[in-house]
């Protein structure tokens, strides 16, 4: 079994660590870092649960090696919210209820922040194309893509 | 009992925003396999690669001498466990026992046949490659029509036949009503196997104390109460000894029902090994060896007056029920519930029906939200879609003319369900003034005109909701089905509510706090609902077949109500105002037109817990009740109205729009019977048109990844647009009821409908589900749509 | 379902990779961007014995304009074939099908060279570049030969690359200007491996005639192929909707390998094939006029 180095940033926090060298960057968050918020709900790159920011961009953690992201900086669920307040895509979530059993509810939100982040005003084909790479399978996805015009509506207003 | 303690005010049928919501957006909130319990080891199952076959050998040796491989059993090693069987007293139901692991044979590819146990999960699944397992293929059924034949490979060769159930009921003039007929029709339809797909695995976790003899077991249920006892039988320990707790479920719709084998056996292997035993299955376990849903043949028969009144509907159903029918009588809960919801919102007085539950190869079958009902009601719908229009009427006309009027409730079905009240024309006529129902029709007309293939599909359902006792006798599942609450004040006056039906993360964290709030006059920020530890909340059947709004609605409010009058007991004593004279609003017990003589909750409470004076004799101090709910059965109803467009050179359907007007009576929080009613129609959109479970003949198992397996996505669902219509419940405490499954229960015939109806008459031909692009444009072809 | 063990190496060069390829052989693997391996790794259909992540070489990373060519380093994002300015201008086509692989996340991480080297029958890289003419450069132990499109596509998920050679560059060759093109496909839902799909490429006379015309297939064969039959029946032609549609109706002769599988059986490929091959060109006419 061979180890792997790897230094990166979590979160804003720098990690040094070694992982076997076929471990996932989805498993090396949830079993060696703890941060349990990334989901896993295929393992095979189709449900996008897993999907961290990696570098500002979207991707799906269990489709990445963790040894592929050395010295890359990623961003979990974990690390959206400052000081306890919500990121304004978790907000409009809650508000638009957009989630019910959660699961899914991290990679919509980090799909959204990565999308929000290219595309500060995104039309509802848009949306609805970007998040089509993240199953859910409680809300029918039409509160999700409401929440997403949520924040866009609240930033227009905020100008 | 009152019925009218739950009145409508400032929290019942208010769009509260779900206070269970910031740990899922963090990402605080902890799943199964988040869990963490030091020492812990994981558990992968060897699965069988054939459909059907004898277990000839086992050789564990090269996988047991892989560095970090604890242990490894097969069912020569667990065969003190007890099989799995069904436990419902059904008459006529062959029983067709599951050993926790195959024992000589393996009747369905997925099948576990031995278990791995390893320091970690990357471990015990290269040790479970290493397993070796010789087989003899036999011959596979994947068909339950050639599994009834005569020659057919025989699942259980005890039992002589792969038919574990068949039996036909005639309620009426069934002969009568066929003589009358004016017409006859007749259509067969074999619809979709397919599953829940929580996004959310199964999974559990074993932690055993050996000094205490204490088993804690996580697992993702929906049932923990059940689990707990199943458990203990199985186990042989002690009910008090065991603890299950179900953390956070990210989603379960029906398939974390079921007390599955690989449950029983990590529970026994974390008390036999002494340390924490997890198994978090993947994908491609969840896939092929989770309980699928929803396949049966339904061959229906109708007589019809010149008028389009159906005077009456023979069916038969034949229920696919896959290898085993285990402990929730699976095989049979398909045909079975089916049968009783053919005749629906409709007034038919002369229905004989026959229920077939058959085995073949496929994995088995269990609950999936709209158990049995969704193939019975997209058979009904396509089938009367059709009568209308070789009648040359409009398929919402037909409608119109054999629905329920309200006039008519309570209506006793000819099946025995008695219909409480609802809106069953009243959701039709809304649902097509919504649309502009002419208007659509003259639209389609001119389309096709030009070639283009516009679809209107309706499908008009009623939905048993409130599943206690006589919700599931009237289905026909004779077994008890009540559950309880707890609720307390504790003496700074904060409100806890502690209920048997667990959360699956539907909103009962919110929706049952509105319910304590609204009649304890609190805000719902002072209340708590705990939920899915037998250590914590009180007995329960636990959360299934929408029964939790009613059932968890009544209990709670019941509970409360009793703690209420507490209340106002001892805040009489210490504020001398009679208790009737007495009000809670705000947090504050004060005299109703007199509200400066007033105490807080708080203070109120505090005298209850440490102040004797205000207690007379033999009065309890505690601010706590607990009351049970078993609901007399109620009626959901309503109407999903589906527009789509057909690609006529490639079979693709787009979807325009879907509607939904629904009538789940009393609602406590609009927002989450939007957001129940969204989740169920885009499942029904996917059973309607993307998702199946395909075997091929050798019972091979092809779609079992996410990459074979399709569900919707953001791209696939349409706009879709609820409006409400609100009959109360005259049976139910507050008059609500059940909300989950109509969504399921009614799209998949409201989309096919659309679609049948777009290629008309084309779809004539159809008889399976889904409608896939190809079997769309194959229809196409063969027919002449101008 | 976790990947099986294997040894992983940075390549710290494209000399250290084709070392390590030539080491190991069949048992090794590159990995650059992982969104095609690590799915089949995670299901253990994969079994190498060693990863080369070749996904940080700046060597393989470029996009540059040269002799009327693009040129593309492998290990080019899908996200950056979208964003490159250059391709954006040049090469329109390459920018519509780049949106059409699975979904943002994917595209993130994904390669164009990952993609091509996959071989997925039914993805859009492939009969992009058989349509375009492009060229493949390998390097291996041997040194560098180039391998053009049509001849690299063997079969679902087989190349003409040794396992000892790895795909450095991509070499397009920059369409004249006023040529038009078009990708259409057929997919059961948006992101999803086509069932069919056609990739056209076309040049408008003056006159309003066909002056060349490239179709490739998606989809429908077990690897990307040129529709010959139709590009003849269009040549000098005038590009009516007629016209098109016969030309169309031909491309199925392409076929000679047809696939199938849970998504749609052959026969009903080969039923999209003129469906999607006559949108193409009806785009690609359009876009053509238009230049």
């Amino acid at each position: 079994m061979q180890l792997v180095r790897l230094s990166l940033k979590v979160n804003g926090q720098p990690v040094e660590a070694e992982v076997e060298a076929r471990t996932t960057l989805a498993d090396f968050l949830r079993e060696q870092l703890g941060l349990t918020g990334t989901k896993l709900g295929c393992e095979h790159g189709v449900c996008g649960s897993c999907t961290v920011l990696v570098d500002g961009a979207a991707a799906r953690s269990c489709l990445l090696l963790a040894a592929q992201v050395d010295g890359c900086e990623i961003t979990t669920i974990e690390g959206l919210t400052s000081n306890g307040t919500l990121h304004p895509v978790q907000q409009a979530f809650w508000e638009a209820h957009g989630l019910q059993c959660g699961f899914c509810t991290p990679g919509m939100v980090l799909t959204a922040v990565a999308l929000l982040n290219e595309h500060p005003a995104p039309s509802e084909s848009e949306i609805r194309e970007a998040l089509s790479g993240n199953l859910c399978r409680c809300t029918g996805y039409q509160n999700i893509i409401r929440a997403v015009q949520l924040v866009v509506e609240k930033q227009q207003r905020a100008g | 009992m009152t019925l009218h303690i739950l009145p409508r005010g400032k929290w019942v049928g208010a769009r509260v925003k779900r206070v269970e919501d910031p740990r899922f957006l963090t990402g605080e909130a902890k799943y199964l396999a988040d869990l963490q319990s030091p020492g812990t080891v994981h558990a992968a199952f060897v699965r069988s690669p054939y459909a059907h076959a004898r277990i000839s050998r086992i050789d564990t040796t090269e996988a047991r001498a892989l560095p970090g491989v604890l242990a490894i059993y097969t069912a020569e090693d667990l065969s003190n466990l007890p099989p799995l069987a069904s436990g419902l007293p059904i008459e006529g139901l062959k029983p067709t026992p599951q050993t926790v692991l195959a024992k000589e044979k393996v009747r369905f590819v997925g099948e576990a046949v031995a278990v791995v146990i390893a320091e970690n999960r990357y471990l015990a699944e290269d040790a479970a490659e290493l397993v070796q397992v010789d087989y003899e293929p036999l011959p596979a059924v994947t068909n339950a029509e050639r599994a009834m034949a005569p020659d057919a490979p025989i699942l259980h060769e005890d039992l002589a036949s792969n038919v574990v159930y068949q039996k036909v009921t005639t309620l009426g003039d069934v002969e009568g009503a066929f003589a009358q007929a004016n017409h006859i029709f007749r259509r067969r339809f074999h619809t979709n196997r397919f599953v829940a797909s929580p996004m959310e695995t199964r999974g559990c976790l074993s932690v055993y104390e050996r000094a205490s003899g204490q088993l804690t077991f996580y697992s993702s249920t929906q049932m923990p109460h059940m689990l707990r006892l199943f458990l203990s039988l199985f186990l042989g320990i002690p009910e008090h000894k065991v603890r299950v707790i179900s953390p956070e479920v990210g989603g379960a719709f029906g398939q974390k029902m079921t007390i599955y084998p690989e449950q029983v056996i990590v529970a026994y292997l974390g008390k036999l090994l002494g340390r924490p035993v997890k198994w978090v299955e993947d994908r491609r376990e969840n896939l092929a060896a989770a309980t699928h849903a929803k396949e049966q043949i339904i061959e229906l028969e109708a007589a019809v007056r010149s008028d389009g009144k159906v005077l009456g509907l023979k069916a038969r159903l034949i229920g696919d029920g896959g290898a085993y029918s285990f402990n929730t009588a699976s095989a049979l809960i398909e045909p079975l519930a089916g049968a009783g919801i053919i005749p629906g919102v409709y007034d038919i007085q002369a229905y004989q029906h026959e229920v077939i539950a058959v085995c073949t190869n496929k994995s088995p079958v269990g609950a999936y939200r709209a158990v049995g009902w969704t193939a019975p009601q997209t058979a009904r719908e396509l089938f009367f879609d059709e009568i209308a229009r070789q009648l040359g009427l409009d398929p919402a006309e037909f409608r119109r003319r054999n629905v329920i009027r309200s006039y008519q409730f309570p209506y006793t079905t000819i099946t025995g369900m008695v219909y409480d009240s609802g809106s069953y024309q009243e959701s039709l006529e809304r649902a097509l003034e919504i649309v502009g129902y002419e208007e659509l029709r003259r639209r389609q007309a001119e389309l096709r005109e030009q070639g283009r293939l516009l679809g209107i599909g309706i499908s008009l359902y009623v939905e048993p909701t409130a599943w206690g006792s006589e919700s599931a006798l009237q289905a026909g599942f004779p077994f008890p089905s009540h559950d309880n609450a707890t609720v307390t004040i504790d003496p700074t006056g904060k409100v806890r509510v502690g209920v048997s039906v667990h959360s699956l993360r539907q909103g009962h964290e919110t929706t049952l706090a509105q319910v304590a709030a609204e009649i304890l006059g609190v805000s719902i920020d002072d209340v708590i609902v705990e939920h899915g530890d037998t250590d914590r909340v009180p007995w329960g059947m636990g959360t299934y077949a929408s029964r939790s709004a009613v059932i968890g609605g009544g209990m709670v409010a019941l509970a409360a109500q009793e703690v209420r009058e507490k209340v106002l007991k001892v805040a009489s004593r210490l504020l001398e105002v009679a208790p009737e004279d007495l009000t809670i609003e705000n947090g504050t017990v004060f005299a109703k037109g007199a509200p400066d003589r007033s105490l807080s909750l708080s203070q109120v409470a505090f005298a209850a817990y440490l102040d004797a004076r205000v207690r007379a004799e033999g009065e309890e101090p505690l601010l706590s009740a607990t009351k049970f709910y078993n609901p007399k059965s109620t009626y959901s109803n309503g109407c999903i109205v589906t527009i789509c467009e057909v690609d006529r050179e490639t079979g693709l359907v787009q979807l325009e729009k879907v509607i939904a007007v629904e009538d789940c009576g009393t609602m406590l929080n609009p927002m989450i019977v939007e957001g129940q009613v969204m989740g169920a129609i885009a499942q029904g959109i996917g059973g309607a048109l993307y998702e199946a479970m395909l075997y091929d003949e050798n019972g091979q198992l092809l779609t079992d990844t996410f990459l074979t397996h399709a569900l919707p996505r953001a791209s696939e669902i349409p706009e879709i647009v609820i409006e409400h219509l609100e009959t109360p419940s005259p049976v139910t405490i507050g008059g609500i009821k059940g909300i989950g499954e109509g969504g399921l229960l009614a799209t998949p015939a409201s989309v096919a409908g659309a679609v049948l109806d777009a290629i008309w008459p084309a779809g004539q031909a159809i008889e399976e589900l889904p409608l896939t692009p190809e079997r769309v444009l194959t229809a196409l072809s063969e027919a002449s749509v101008s | 379902m976790k990947p099986p063990p294997f040894a992983y190496e940075q390549a710290g060069s494209l000399a250290h990779t084709l070392n390590l390829l030539a080491q190991h052989g069949s048992e090794a693997r590159p990995l650059a961007g992982g969104q095609s391996l690590l799915p089949m790794l995670a299901l253990r259909l994969a079994r190498p014995t060693i990863l080369v992540d070749i996904g940080r070489l700046d060597e393989l990373s470029g996009v540059n304009r040269s002799n009327g060519e693009l040129v593309l380093g492998a290990t080019v994002r899908q996200r950056q074939v979208a964003q490159n300015p250059e391709i954006v201008q040049v090469l329109p086509l390459l920018v519509a099908a780049t949106r059409l692989i699975g979904h943002p996340a994917i595209r993130n991480w994904g390669t164009i060279g990952g993609s091509l080297a996959h071989a997925d029958p039914a993805a859009e890289y492939p009969a992009v570049m058989v349509a375009l003419d492009a060229t493949f450069v390998a390097q291996g132990p041997k040194g560098e030969h180039e391998i053009s499109a049509r001849d690299f596509f063997l079969g679902p998920f087989t190349t003409a690359l040794e396992d000892t050679e790895l795909l450095t560059r991509i070499r397009i060759p920059r369409p004249r200007p006023g040529t038009g093109w078009g990708i259409e496909e057929v997919a059961r839902r948006h992101g999803d491996f086509a069932l069919a799909g056609a990739v056209v490429v076309l040049e408008r006379s003056v006159e309003g005639t066909c002056r060349r015309v490239a179709i490739a297939v998606i989809g429908a064969n077990a690897r990307p192929v040129r529709a010959m039959e139709a590009e003849q029946a269009l040549a000098g032609q005038p590009l009516t909707a007629p016209v098109l549609r016969e030309a169309a109706a031909l491309a199925v002769k392409a076929i000679d390998d047809p696939l199938s599988d849970v998504h749609g059986s052959a026969t009903y490929r080969q039923r999209l094939v003129p469906v999607v091959v006559q949108r193409a060109l009806q785009a690609a006419t359009e876009r053509a006029a238009l230049a």
